[in-house]
């Protein structure tokens, strides 16, 4: 029974690797946003990613967008807030571009991380220098 | 048996191996069905790049980004062209330049889902892009990390020698998961087979546990931890006899532990005693319950030492009268008697082997107890009383020919002439000494030696009479009748000296009425159809039993020298012999006196009417026949 029990636990860590990459991915984003916060609160309309956030050391999900300090959109919503927004898609990123600091997502299969200079200014945000590469002046 | 497992084994690794033979091979088919593809496709792709880049060149003369940023239409235009080509395969098209900072950015893109605008960035494996665009050699790149591309084939636009842009294929994952799934089926086949092979496996191994240990305790007594009687007629069918010496061992008087204080106590006793004798003897040696409070060990043989198993017997036996056995406050104290036969391979068989070793053991036992019996070439504890010859010795003697026969005249009692002659069997010393069988039979009974000596004796018989052409009889026991070696030899050599057999007499030394006296008058019937007489010995003493006479055929009665020998002074010897010659002459048995040492005695006999008389008042026996 004991190992029964073993196996069923084992199975859903192997198919957790590929989780845990995006979620170091977004870790690395979310930190190098806001990098002064010792505790980041998060918030998302996309149901999928949002236990990954849950999951991020110094990384708080909020259920209110108005007390985020991050959010992660997927679709465009009007929110007003001081937060940093991130897309996770080309779409609403070109759309909300005056408003949104970046994205990542899948383009030709590949995985695509940007920035948008201006917005990181309003933020009054710096990067540090092995994200500066993926800093765009305009899309 | 042996042989029918190890072919299950062979069939069984034959199969796995043939399993996974196919099952690696099928790996292999896919690796090439792979390759193949891959080479088509890619063949294909070159061309359509190929194509693509011609056209580019046909319609850009020296900057694709300004002069399609400058020209929409056309870049449309050119992008219609890239799109046709997308089909299942070719998944996306594009063509990227390199901007100053190094970044790749669309120029033109034939997708129609997941388009990107003009100049918009794409992510790419900077070292790869940067190799094709700086060297202007095509390449083809593996995405090994990436789930949804197997191949990205990258051709490099170049015009007046310089790189200006590069056309990139991604080819889809969806034909070599079309191959994969084609051949996943397969694989799921090998993988139960290999799943049911490996729960065969577990199951074999578990029953193989299970077996060995209900063939453990099968084999194993469980109140003294050695083996049993099961063991025992296992060993003895497989067991090398000459590489061991066997040790009988009986616990002193252990019916009265049993009796006096409980047969709790007797088990703990045969237990402390079975741990006794475990821990005293050697890996190599085997320790037997054989029954009760009797044990058998086998004492591997030391090629140093003649003398260790009586060494590991006297050992066992004092550590035995040392120790001190406390049962539920009670103090007991045992010895031990053992007897040993230290050249078992001398027996026909490992059984007499042993009941030889059980008859050392009940020497030791008469003895007194609490000692170990022993009998073997060098071992004088049993040589001690007599002259007695070991095995070797006789061994040694029927080399060097040095048995021989005597033979003893008997006479016919009316006329006083010589009519038969009996073969004595005598050992003669390299002294010149003669020594009688009493010395030497006893060592020899069970062996090998024993059938020797006896052919030994039949072929100096069958001499004398093929020379002197007389009567000669010659002693075997009723159980050498029985011995099929022994019935063989005789049937062999009456065989070889036929002409001569109706000359030879068989005297069988009377004994007690044998269980298998059916086989023996079989026998003895078989031996009679060569014209040879028996006659039983010593009748009228021991064991003598009047249906002999119904049971058995025979010719001669050789009245016991018991009965002769008084017979001129004893009342009943003389009533006794009469009436034996009586009952022998109503069943037309001739009769024989034997031991007549005197005149009177002589007399005394030839008014009964006896046939023949022999003793040493009429000769003695002498090594020829005059």
């Amino acid at each position: 029974m004991k190992k029964i029990i073993l196996i069923l636990l084992l199975v859903p860590l192997l198919f957790a690797s590929d989780i845990k990459t995006e979620q170091k991915i977004y870790g690395l984003i979310i930190h190098a946003l806001l990098p002064q916060k010792t505790e980041i609160k998060v918030w998302t309309d996309s149901q999928s990613p949002k236990n990954i956030f849950c999951l991020i050391k110094g990384v708080k999900c909020v259920k209110n967008p108005e007390n985020a300090d991050f959010l992660l959109l997927n679709k465009k919503k009007n929110i007003q807030t001081k937060g940093i927004k991130f897309a996770t898609n080309i779409q609403l990123l070109e759309a909300e571009k005056d408003t949104i600091v970046g994205g990542f997502f899948w383009q030709k299969g590949r995985p695509n991380i940007l920035f948008l200079r201006k917005n990181l200014q309003k933020h009054n945000i710096t990067l540090p220098e092995s994200m500066q590469e993926y800093i765009e002046d305009e899309l | 048996m042996k042989h029918i497992k190890q072919l299950y084994s062979f069939i069984f690794f034959s199969i796995v191996l043939a399993i996974a033979y196919l099952f690696f091979s099928t790996a292999q088919i896919q690796q090439i069905l792979n390759e193949n593809v891959e080479s088509i496709f890619i063949k294909e792709a070159k061309s359509f790049a190929q194509n693509i880049n011609n056209n580019i060149k046909t319609v850009i003369k020296e900057d694709p980004y300004k002069e399609l940023k400058e020209n929409p239409s056309l870049q449309k235009k050119m992008e219609h062209a890239l799109s046709i080509i997308i089909n299942d395969t070719f998944k996306y098209i594009f063509v990227l330049y390199r901007d100053s900072n190094g970044n790749y950015r669309y120029l033109l893109d034939g997708s129609k889902e997941d388009k990107a605008h003009f100049n918009q960035r794409l992510s790419v494996d900077k070292k790869l892009w940067s190799s094709v665009y700086d060297t202007k050699v095509p390449l083809i790149i593996n995405q090994k990390e990436l789930d949804n591309l197997w191949i990205t084939y990258l051709k490099p636009v170049v015009l007046n020698n310089k790189t200006v842009a590069i056309i990139a294929i991604d080819f889809s994952t969806q034909l070599p998961q079309s191959i994969y799934n084609a051949i996943e089926p397969l694989n799921k086949i090998f993988i139960y087979i290999f799943i049911a092979i490996g729960l065969l496996i577990v199951i074999l191994i578990y029953q193989s546990i299970r077996s060995i240990k209900i063939k453990k305790e099968s084999i194993t007594d469980p109140l003294t931890q050695a083996y049993n009687r099961n063991y025992l007629r296992d060993l003895l069918s497989n067991i090398d006899i000459t590489k061991y010496q066997i040790m009988m061992l009986d616990i002193d008087h252990f019916k009265q532990v049993n009796d006096n204080y409980g047969h709790k106590t007797g088990d703990y006793i045969l237990a402390s005693s079975a741990k006794i004798m475990q821990n005293e003897i050697r890996d190599e040696d085997i320790l037997i319950r054989f029954g009760g409070e009797e044990f058998l060990i086998f004492i591997k043989k030391s090629s140093v030492n003649s003398y260790l198993a009586y060494n590991i017997a006297q050992r066992i036996r004092k550590k035995i009268e040392e120790s001190r056995f406390f049962y539920e406050d009670k103090e007991l104290q045992i010895t031990l008697s053992i007897g040993i036969s230290c050249q078992p391979e001398h027996f026909k068989t490992v059984s007499l082997a042993i009941k030889y070793a059980d008859e050392m053991l009940y020497k030791a036992k008469r003895e007194g107890r609490n000692q170990v019996i022993s009998q073997s070439t060098n071992d004088t504890t049993l040589l001690k009383k007599t002259n007695t010859k070991s095995i070797n010795d006789v061994k040694e003697a029927l080399e060097e020919q040095r048995v021989v026969c005597f033979f003893q005249a008997i006479y016919n009692a009316a006329s006083l002439t010589v009519v038969k002659y009996e073969a004595l069997v005598r050992i003669k010393e390299k002294d010149g000494s003669i020594t009688s069988p009493a010395d030497f039979l006893e060592s020899i009974t069970y062996t090998n030696v024993y059938n020797d000596l006896t052919k030994s004796v039949l072929e100096s018989v069958f001499t004398q009479i093929k020379e002197k052409k007389i009567q000669i009889s010659t002693n075997l026991n009723f159980s050498d009748i029985l011995d099929n070696k022994i019935f063989d030899l005789i049937i062999h050599e009456l065989e070889v000296h036929k002409e001569l057999s109706s000359w030879l007499i068989i005297e069988l030394l009377e004994y007690e009425l044998i269980e298998e006296i059916t086989i023996v008058q079989s026998r003895l019937l078989r031996i009679k159809e060569y014209g040879v007489k028996i006659a039983i010995d010593d009748f009228g003493s021991g064991y003598s039993n009047y249906s002999i006479f119904k049971l058995l055929p025979i010719d001669i009665l050789k009245i016991d020298g018991s009965l002769i020998k008084d017979i001129d002074t004893s009342e009943a010897s003389y009533k006794i012999t009469h009436s034996i010659i009586l009952l022998a002459k109503e069943l037309g048995i001739t009769t024989v006196a034997e031991f007549v040492h005197s005149k009177e005695v002589l007399e005394t006999v030839k008014m009964l009417h006896i046939d023949e008389v022999q003793g040493f008042y009429l000769a003695k026996p002498s090594p020829n026949i005059l």
